[in-house]
C-alpha cells in the first residue's frame, strides 16, 4: 500500500455530478480496501489557461493509500470519463491530512456571507436602541 | 560613495521549509515574473536546493492550470 495524491479537474458543466462521481470512486476504493486520508473540494476555480476551450474547472483533491491495482483502476476511470479534463497522480511518502492552501482559499468565499449577517445583526440592535431612546 | 547591496536570503531556508507544495499558488506566484517565467535564483536569492524544488512545484502547478506558462495563452 502506497500513498498517493490525486488532483482532478472536472468540466464545469458537470460540476453537479461531482458527488456522484466521488461515490463511484469511493466504491472502487472501498472494494480494494483503500484508505482516503484527505478529500478536498475546491469548487470551481478560474484556470490560468484554457483547457478544451473551458475557462473554469471544478477541482478535487484526494490523498489516498492504495495498491497498484486500485490505482490502475482509478486511472482508467479518470481517462475514460469525459467530464475529467485533467488528472494528476503523485506518489507521496506519508499520509497528508492538513488542509491545503487552496482549500482555505475556497472556504474564504463563505466567510463574507457570515460577516454580512453580523452587520445585519448590528443594524437591528441599533434600531432597538433607538426605539428604547 | 560606498554602496552596500543588501544580502539576499533564501525565503525557504529562512522559513525552514523542507518541501514546496505545488498547491500553494500564492507562494509560487511570487517566484514567477509578469510574463509567467520562473524568476532566476540570482534575482530572488533562493538557494540552489530550494530553487530545484521550487521549479518542480511551479511546473506541476502549471500542468493543473493553477499557474500560467506565459502571459499570452490562446
Amino acid at each position: 500500500m502506497r500513498h498517493y495524491e490525486v488532483v482532478l479537474l472536472i468540466h464545469p458543466d458537470q460540476s453537479e455530478q461531482v458527488p456522484a462521481m466521488l461515490d463511484r470512486y469511493r466504491q472502487v476504493m472501498n472494494a480494494h480496501k483503500a484508505i482516503v486520508h484527505r478529500l478536498e473540494n475546491w469548487g470551481r476555480r478560474q484556470l490560468a489557461y484554457q483547457i478544451e476551450k473551458v475557462h473554469k474547472a471544478h477541482y478535487l483533491l484526494m490523498n489516498i493509500e492504495c495498491d497498484q491495482e486500485t490505482l490502475d483502476e482509478l486511472n482508467h476511470l479518470f481517462r475514460f470519463n469525459d467530464a475529467v479534463l485533467r488528472s494528476l497522480v503523485i506518489r507521496r511518502d506519508y499520509a497528508i491530512t492538513a488542509m491545503s492552501p487552496l482549500a482555505k482559499e475556497a472556504n474564504k468565499y463563505q466567510e463574507p456571507v457570515r460577516s454580512e449577517k453580523r452587520r445585519v445583526e448590528v443594524k437591528t440592535t441599533e434600531m432597538d436602541n433607538e426605539e428604547q431612546k | 560613495m560606498a554602496y552596500f547591496r543588501r544580502k539576499k536570503v533564501c525565503y525557504f531556508c529562512v522559513n525552514e521549509m523542507t518541501d514546496i507544495d505545488f498547491k500553494d499558488v500564492e507562494l509560487l506566484g511570487r517566484f514567477i515574473s509578469e510574463t509567467g517565467k520562473i524568476v532566476p535564483s540570482r534575482i530572488t536569492g533562493t538557494c540552489a536546493k530550494h530553487q530545484r524544488l521550487l521549479t518542480n512545484a511551479i511546473k506541476v502547478s502549471r500542468l493543473l492550470s493553477l499557474l500560467p506558462y506565459c502571459d499570452s495563452h490562446k
